[in-house]
Order: structure tokens, then C-alpha cells, then sequence
């Protein structure tokens, strides 16, 4: 056989194969540490307490909580139906269809905002979406959700609206107003009692 | 994953020490494919000899399909790979230059050197021309540098302008070398020399 013909069939189905593969597969995704910069700073990762209180509230199946702090803190206090991964196993194999699906919006929190953004920072840099930051972390959750402070008399009325509505979520999602004001600075430990029973009936889904 | 020095798997140095090794193998093939002949280079101009022209485009073509499916396979992150930044104007104008030098000369850089290598001093009058040319270049840049960086496209890729896959640019091109191959191998009929 001429060579050329040989070089011809060697090469030819390669070729085809090459030709006929989804394209996306060969391209493993990844952000640039610039368009991370970017994202970071324009912080459309937060979502509001508020937004995740009335979440709760309304029981909505697509929120998934996720606690980023040790199993030990976990196991002291977790918001309702939260699951614990813990920064250092976010990586690991078990959890990645957790963290990469586009079905549920997934809401790290840890007890302030940072170590739920640095697991938010790992996880976009994966490529994964739907995975959000809870804004303040769980010391704004108790200072400001469980143990919401009235406006003064001078407020404007969206503060007295806001204030209702955490009251009301405060009371349903078991929040006690003495309690969470001590929480307030030592978070999790401190509000452990009022809580704990209610939330920790089962860690949903998960580990 | 690949590649290999930017993932930081092998160290800067270990990349030149590797470099070495994989040079000295190029000029090794290169000699004993008869390349350090100028004969050989300048044939491709008259159709005579097309050896050259078939051995840098098979070998651009096995290093394609390599990437591509390495890529495929998840063993290489095609996004890290360093791609030479296109400048259009320099582009062409060295082109005119490099194939002009090849035709006079009969030598590439490369084969220049496998020719002084086995004492060839064509070879060796090719390379002190080449490093005239690279210290004329280097005194004078200052008159080239708005010629030099005209015409600045990134790093675009002909996949990516035509709007094509990878995959399906590709077989275009495994298609387009083996016509041009085809093409080659009439000029050798057509155009023999006897002895050179």
C-alpha cells in the first residue's frame, strides 16, 4: 500500500471521531482569576437573610442550605434543613452533586460571611452554579432575623415592614427574642437551646 | 493534567532540561532524514523534492489530533496552552522574509544547524547570516516597532473566526493536508531531477 493511502486511513477516522464529539466536552471550564475578581466584587452571590427567612418560611423545596462550618458546630446548631459541609471536604467527590446540579439554589452560610464565600470562591471557580452566600453569615441571622429590633417611632414604614416580617418569620422559625440577642455575639453556641430541638429534627438529604 | 510547566507538575528548569533532550532529538531526526542537504529545503520550492513540506505538516497534524484528543481524554487544558499572540503585519512580512532567506539560503534554522553539525560550512555561513540578520534586527528595532506591532488579533484561532468546532476544523484540515500531499507527490512526478 502507498504510503500515502495508509497515512490516509490512519488518519482520516481519527479525524472523523475529533469531528464528530460534542465540542463542550473537550473544554474543561474554568473562570480566570479576573472575571472571579469580578464576580466577587460585584457580590451577586449574597442573598439577603430576609430573602432566605421567607424562604424558610414558605418551606421552598428548591432552597438547600449548607453549612460550611465543622460537623461539631453543626451538630450545636444548624437552620432547618441545612446540611453540613465542612470547607476542608468541600472538594471531595460525595458532595459534587450537591454542589454542581442547576435544579436547587444552594445557600452556604457559615458564622460570619467568610467562610461560606470562600467556599462559594472554590466552588464558582469549579465551574458550578446555583450556589449562593447567606449575606452576614449566622451572627446577622440571630442579631437581625431571630431577634429583630423595632424601628424607631421616626422610621420610614418599609423599616416597620421589614421589622413585622422578621418578627413573624422569628416566631416560626423558632426564634427567641432573649436568646438570639445573646447569640448575636457568639453565635452559634449561645442559641443553641431556643433552636436546636426544633431544627435538627433531620439533616436533610446529604452526608 | 497538562501541560505541564504551567500546572506547575514539572519544575521551569526540569522544562529546559526536557527541551534539551526533545531539541537534540529534533536535530538527530532531522539530520538523518537527509535534511541538512539545502537541496532538500529548496526542492519544495521547484517541486522536485516535497519532503519537507510533508514531514512539518504531518507533523503539525499528528500534534493536533494528539491535542485534541488529550484534551478529549481530560488530560490537557487546551485554555493554558501558550499560543503565540498574533501580529498580522509582522506576520506576513517575516513570512516574505523567512521564505525568501529558506529559497537563497536553502536552509531553515533548525537544518542550518544539523548541517554545520556534520561540517557542512553552507551550514555554518547560514548561521552567521542568521545572526547577522537577528543583531540587525535587534540594533534598528526601534524603526520597525509600529510595523512590528500593527495589526495586534490576539489569539484568535481559525476554528474560533470561522465559527466552527475544534473537532470539525480539524478533519477539515487532516482533509486539506492529504489533498495537499496528493498535489506533492504529482509535482514529484512532474517535475523529477536527477542526482541532488
Amino acid at each position: 500500500m502507498k504510503p500515502l493511502k495508509l497515512l490516509a486511513l490512519i488518519i482520516i477516522p481519527l479525524g472523523i471521531i475529533l469531528a464528530a464529539v460534542p465540542a463542550d466536552k473537550t473544554k474543561r471550564f474554568r473562570l480566570s482569576a479576573d472575571e472571579l475578581l469580578q464576580e466577587a466584587g460585584a457580590g451577586a452571590q449574597f442573598i439577603s437573610p430576609d430573602v432566605i427567612a421567607d424562604m424558610l418560611v414558605q418551606k421552598d423545596p428548591s432552597l438547600q442550605l449548607i453549612d460550611v462550618r465543622t460537623p461539631e458546630e453543626f451538630e450545636a446548631f444548624s437552620l432547618p434543613g441545612a446540611i453540613n459541609i465542612p470547607l476542608s471536604n468541600l472538594l471531595s467527590d460525595e458532595f459534587t452533586d450537591i454542589l454542581n446540579q442547576d435544579a436547587r439554589t444552594n445557600v452556604f452560610y457559615s458564622n460570619g460571611s467568610v467562610t461560606a464565600n470562600e467556599a462559594w470562591m472554590l466552588t464558582r471557580q469549579m465551574g458550578y452554579k446555583n450556589n449562593f452566600v447567606l449575606e452576614g453569615g449566622l451572627n446577622y441571622w440571630f442579631g437581625n432575623i431571630l431577634s429583630a429590633q423595632a424601628p424607631s417611632q421616626t422610621s420610614p414604614n418599609e423599616e416597620f415592614a421589614k421589622y413585622d416580617f422578621r418578627k413573624s418569620a422569628s416566631a416560626a422559625l423558632g426564634g427567641g427574642g432573649v436568646v438570639a440577642a445573646e447569640g448575636a455575639a457568639t453565635a452559634p453556641k449561645a442559641a443553641k437551646p431556643a433552636v436546636a430541638s426544633k431544627a435538627k429534627k433531620k439533616p436533610a438529604g446529604g452526608c | 493534567m497538562g501541560p505541564l510547566a504551567p500546572n506547575g507538575i514539572i519544575s521551569e528548569n526540569t522544562n529546559f532540561l526536557l527541551a534539551f533532550f526533545i531539541g537534540i532529538a529534533f536535530g538527530w531526526v532531522l539530520e538523518s532524514s537527509g535534511f541538512s542537504s539545502s537541496r532538500k529545503l529548496a526542492g519544495i520550492f521547484y517541486g522536485y523534492d516535497t519532503v519537507v513540506l510533508k514531514v512539518f505538516f504531518t507533523g503539525a497534524i499528528t500534534c493536533m489530533i494528539g491535542l485534541l484528543f488529550m484534551s478529549l481524554f481530560g488530560w490537557i487544558d487546551l485554555d493554558l496552552v501558550y499560543v503565540n499572540p498574533t501580529y498580522l503585519t509582522s506576520a506576513i512580512v517575516g513570512g516574505v522574509v523567512m521564505g525568501a532567506g529558506f529559497i537563497m539560503g536553502g536552509f531553515c534554522p533548525g537544518t542550518s544547524f544539523t548541517g554545520a553539525a556534520i561540517g557542512k560550512i553552507d551550514g555554518m555561513v547560514f548561521i552567521l547570516g542568521l545572526f547577522i540578520g537577528i543583531y540587525a534586527f535587534a540594533f534598528t528595532y526601534p524603526l520597525w516597532e509600529k510595523m512590528y506591532m500593527a495589526k495586534y488579533l490576539g489569539e484568535p484561532k481559525i476554528s474560533q473566526s470561522l465559527g466552527m468546532k475544534d473537532g470539525l476544523f480539524g478533519l477539515l484540515l487532516i482533509l486539506v493536508a492529504l489533498g495537499m500531499f496528493a498535489v506533492a507527490e504529482w509535482a514529484e512526478r512532474k517535475f523529477p531531477r536527477e542526482e541532488y
